[in-house]
């Protein structure tokens, strides 16, 4: 039960990473390399507000959503419109791992390079379910993820914005005799994928630590997770991340926690051979499905 | 309505249209006919912005619309039917239309013009609910079509209408532009189908390698010898 738990509370984070990833490339089919460093930032800035300044959980979480808004924009700004067309054009590989590096150089010089205690919600409160010793930040975290996943695709399916997301997502020109700034759009998920990473590094800081390096095997699992799961689809990134999750943590009894980490590239590796589309694109998972043409 | 002067596009250093010049007039329908690689949807693409013009100036009722982005065109009241359909395949029919009216806020408007969609297309409404890329490719241009009426727009363009229907189809097609022409709206047609985009134009401009080497009313175009052995074949 603990490790399901603790490996869904995992996987939640994976889950939030792979969804946010999946927003930026559903509308620009580029891989934001430099998400994991835009949730760190998040998770230390809330640290730095919390620690430094005596703000509580809440205002702290705010001003690293803002925060993270602003650098996910920022980023956008110059790291990817100023390419032009990004099916052409592959320089955004490039520029989002430099944005990366001087995030997470910058982290280390504002914040140190000590890692961080970082407190849980609830004071670490402890639940008993059967015989396990559960912290509540966990199933917090979970919860948290699921709502984030639930919400986010119901604005995408029902919403007069989600449309339009969706039909920058097929494509952008197509998009725009529509009426629709194709431009804005992706500028608001980009915004919103940085939300989604402050809120993914607050929750993660307890468990990891607050420091500059504290999403490095994080990040690289969220996109195992965004791969698992197939990119731009909120449905796949959850499924991705929590099975991920599950997975790591009940391998983990039985394997050296030094070769742990290996195990979720193993699995992407296998995927992305087999199921190049994701888990979700499997043949049972698609009885009556319609396969778009992608043009 | 719509005047274009000395239009020049190039994509990078090459020019594919070059000093082109034509005028469209309030409640016509003018067909741009020419070969392959003529430069035809370059220019359409161009007219709705998708595409910047290296020189030349777009009026569009006596304003300048050359620079305007292809969103704020939209508002303007100028509507393309793009080549291919490009219907959002994942979409439903109803979203699929709901995007055409995304420039509209009034939603008393929206629905009623869906329900004068409905009324127009009735297959449709018997398929509002099924994703757009299941549509055949018919009931596919049909929905272009009214997904792009959902604005109400004043300058309709339709690139290659017919691309990949079955003549029966073709028809059909046409004779919905003949109605839509009917409701006031002005129609910019490029075609391949030339006999049957003719029969409903009332002016007619022919493209060579980016360059009007033709223009004048239907029955000239038709009675031009030359221009109906090198452009449009046995009509």
């Amino acid at each position: 039960m603990q490790q399901l738990i603790f490996g869904l509370a995992n996987g939640s984070i994976y889950a939030l990473m792979a969804l946010a990833i999946g927003m930026v490339s559903s509308t620009t089919g580029i891989v934001n390399f430099a998400h994991a460093s835009v949730v760190m930032m998040g998770a230390m800035v809330s640290w730095w507000m919390m620690v430094i300044y005596g703000l509580s959980y809440l205002p702290a979480l705010i001003i690293a959503i803002v925060v993270s808004i602003v650098l996910n924009i920022v980023m956008y700004e110059a790291c990817v419109k100023k390419l032009g067309n990004l099916q052409h054009n592959v320089g955004w590989i490039i520029t989002l791992f430099g944005a990366s590096i001087i995030l997470d150089n910058t982290a280390r010089m504002v914040f140190g390079t000590e890692p961080q205690a970082f407190p849980y919600l609830f004071e670490g409160k402890m639940v008993t379910i059967g015989d396990a010793n559960i912290l509540l930040h966990e199933l917090m975290m979970i919860t948290i993820a699921i709502v984030i996943g639930i919400v986010y695709q119901t604005v995408i399916k029902k919403t007069r914005f989600g449309r339009a997301v969706r039909a920058v997502a097929f494509r952008p020109s197509t998009a725009e005799l529509m009426g629709i700034k194709s431009e804005y759009i992706i500028l608001l998920c980009f915004a919103m994928a940085g939300a989604v990473a402050a809120v993914g590094g607050v929750l993660i800081a307890p468990i990891t630590f607050a420091s500059y390096t504290m999403t490095l095997s994080i990040g690289l699992k969220g996109f195992a997770a965004a791969v698992l799961g197939g990119f731009g689809n909120a449905k796949g990134a959850f499924i991705g991340g929590l099975s991920l999750g599950i997975i790591e943590s009940f391998i983990s009894i039985f394997i050296p926690a030094g070769i742990k980490d290996s195990i979720s590239f193993v699995i992407m590796i296998v995927v992305i051979i087999f199921l190049p589309g994701g888990i979700l694109s499997a043949k049972i998972f698609n009885k009556n499905g319609f396969a778009s043409e992608k043009v | 309505m719509l005047k274009v002067e000395n239009l020049t596009i190039a994509y990078g250093k090459t020019e594919v249209v070059h000093h082109v010049s034509f005028d469209i007039k309030q409640g016509s329908v003018v067909t741009v006919v020419g070969a392959n690689g003529a430069g035809k949807s370059t220019i359409l693409n161009t007219l709705v912005g998708l595409h910047r013009a290296k020189e030349g100036t777009i009026l569009y009722k006596g304003e300048d619309i050359t620079k305007t982005t292809p969103d704020k065109l939209v508002r303007k009241g100028i509507r393309l039917v793009p080549e291919g359909r490009q219907i959002f395949a994942e979409h439903s029919v109803e979203e699929n239309m709901l995007l055409g009216a995304y420039a509209e806020k009034d939603a008393k408007k929206i629905h009623d013009r869906m329900d004068e969609m409905f009324d127009r297309f009735p297959i449709l409404k018997e398929r509002r609910k099924q994703l757009g890329g299941t549509l055949s490719g018919g009931e596919q241009q049909m929905l272009a079509i009214a997904r792009a009426l959902m604005t109400g727009p004043e300058l309709l363009i339709l690139d290659e209408p017919s691309l990949g229907l079955a003549p029966i189809i073709v028809a059909d097609v046409f004779k919905l532009l003949t109605e839509i022409k009917k409701t006031g709206v002005t129609i910019m047609l490029v075609e391949q189908m030339v006999d049957n985009a003719l029969s409903i134009s009332d002016y007619a401009y022919v493209l060579e390698t980016g360059n009007v080497v033709f223009s004048g009313t239907r029955d000239e175009v038709k009675n031009s010898d030359d221009i109906v052995k090198a452009y449009l074949g046995n009509i």
